[in-house]
């Protein structure tokens, strides 16, 4: 299984929604918006592609010639965006291009965006590789770990498979 | 009640895809049908239409069922993103072979609970004659699934289950619409026309929910997966048939909204339902299924219908994680 920014973040997310979602149970979000907002994607997909990067199994939002630019739409879970950002440079380090990372979080109904910058290091690249090895050790373990309830399951798509 | 994305088309027409909206066209003029809000459409009459619009539906997430004027189920059609877990069907074969005959007793126990909680209402309401059936489907059963049986042995108690089931039909149901023997295909009289036109609805609604699972429709439990049709839907569907098929049988009939004489086909001797009965008997299904009530275990507000995708989450669960597999109880409800 190759580590992308999803299973980072869900990695930091939920423990049980990354094994889940690993081992491909995966639960869409049913909601109509969301589920409407798919179709028209789909249906106008061949009209517009979008300007996104894509190596290997993991999506640039943007590629400028210092940064690699990951634009969000909360910094609720800065923690997990950070660390996805690191797997992207280090995936992109890997193929020879060394980038500075650069995080915009452009809040709803606000003007001004918040920027966080982060650059691999050596630290946080010994970091990031202990991270992934954990990723890997709890996927490939047989049953998902038992769903706790906390407030978060409340918004979770898996809320009902986690707690019928 | 929870909303209702089920579209019906009744008469004769054309489908077509208009921008981003369905239209139906007939005799009468154009419809449209917005996409919003619509995950099925059932077409009950001869209806047609081109692959550009079998496209726009698929992109749309919309299955379409069709039946053919008689009300027989012809088939159905499926986005091609259906959710399928190669890993999941592996674990599910595997799950057929070692503990088929577990998940086969728990939805014959399911099917018997559900028939008690729906004739307990009538014998709450002063029919002692159901005691005798109440009983035998709380005690004597639980004995007999408790034994070491095979699949055959499991499907012969669930055969005495609906048998027992229909014949206390005379103890609360009017006389013209008491069935003596189910007979399938072709219905023989009214009773049996409903049956088999409720079961065939509740069995498209189980396909449609299912589809919004992993499991793989063709492997099931208690039907054999031989049976090559998707049997795992067929097994699913059964604890519902007492709280949603029978249930709306006997609140119409008993109620007196669906009629020997008005709501039958004459020339088939009474044993199809005609146009205005199915309009009658498919507004109360879908009113039924997709009432809401506050579910005891996930203490969110849910739907009869959306309790159909949760047996399949058990199931998977069950598959995956070896959890407990119980299909959906009446008593679950709150
Ligand atoms: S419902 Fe809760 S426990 Fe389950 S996956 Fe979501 S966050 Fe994790």
């Amino acid at each position: 299984m190759k580590i992308n920014g999803t299973l980072i973040s869900y990695f930091f997310i939920c423990k049980t929604k990354l094994w889940l979602h690993a081992n491909r149970i995966n639960l869409e979000d049913n909601s109509e918006d969301v589920r409407i907002g798919k179709i028209l994607h789909e249906i106008n997909e061949s009209k517009s592609k979008k300007a996104e990067i894509s190596i290997d199994n993991i999506k640039i939002d943007k590629l400028t010639r210092d940064y690699l630019v990951e634009v969000k739409k909360s910094d609720s879970d800065i923690e997990s965006v950070k660390w996805q950002v690191l797997l992207y440079l280090y995936k992109l380090k890997q193929k020879g291009v060394e980038r500075k990372g650069k995080i915009e979080f452009i809040e709803k109904n606000k003007q001004d965006k918040k920027i966080h910058y982060i650059d691999l290091d050596e630290v946080n690249e010994k970091e990031l590789l202990k991270i992934c090895d954990k990723i890997e050790a709890l996927i490939n373990a047989p049953v998902p770990p038992t769903a706790k309830f906390e407030n978060k399951c409340k918004k979770c798509a898996y809320y009902e498979y986690c707690f019928i | 009640m929870a909303k209702n994305h089920t579209r019906y088309i009744f008469s004769m027409g054309e489908l077509k895809r208009k921008d981003n909206s369905i239209a139906f066209r007939n005799e009468k003029g154009n419809f449209y049908i917005p996409i919003q809000d619509t995950r099925e459409l059932y077409c009950m009459n001869e209806v047609s239409f081109n692959t550009k619009f079998l496209d726009f539906i698929s992109k749309s997430g919309i299955t379409l069922h069709l039946f053919n004027y008689h009300g027989n189920y012809s088939g159905s059609f499926y986005p091609k993103e259906q959710l399928v877990s190669g890993d999941l069907t592996i674990k599910q074969s595997l799950c057929f072979i070692e503990r088929r005959l577990h998940i086969a007793k728990a939805i014959v126990r399911a099917i018997a609970l559900n028939i008690h909680e729906s004739l307990y209402h009538y014998f709450r309401h002063g029919k002692k004659d159901l005691k005798q059936v109440l009983d035998w489907l709380k005690n004597d059963l639980e004995k007999l699934l408790n034994k070491e049986l095979t699949i055959e042995q499991i499907l012969f108690v669930e055969g005495q289950v609906w048998n027992r089931f229909y014949d206390s039909f005379k103890y609360f149901l009017p006389e013209d619409f008491i069935m003596n023997k189910r007979v399938k295909r072709p219905p023989d009289n009214p009773i049996n026309a409903l049956v088999s036109f409720g079961n065939t609805l509740l069995y498209t609604k189980t396909i449609s929910s299912i589809y919004e699972t992993h499991l793989n429709q063709t492997i099931s439990f208690l039907h054999s997966p031989r049976e090559g049709r998707f049997s795992l839907s067929l097994d699913i569907s059964e604890a519902f048939k007492p709280i949603i098929v029978f249930k709306t049988i006997f609140d119409l009939v008993g109620k007196k909204r669906i009629q020997v004489t008005k709501h039958f086909d004459k020339s088939l001797n009474y044993a199809l339902l005609n146009e205005e009965g199915k309009k009658i008997f498919i507004d109360a299904f879908e009113t039924r299924i997709n009432e809401t009530f506050m579910h005891k275990k996930l203490k969110r507000k849910t739907s009869f219908k959306n309790c159909i995708k949760l047996d399949g989450y058990k199931l998977i669960k069950y598959i995956v994680e070896e959890k407990e597999f119980s299909p959906f109880l009446l008593k679950e409800k709150m």
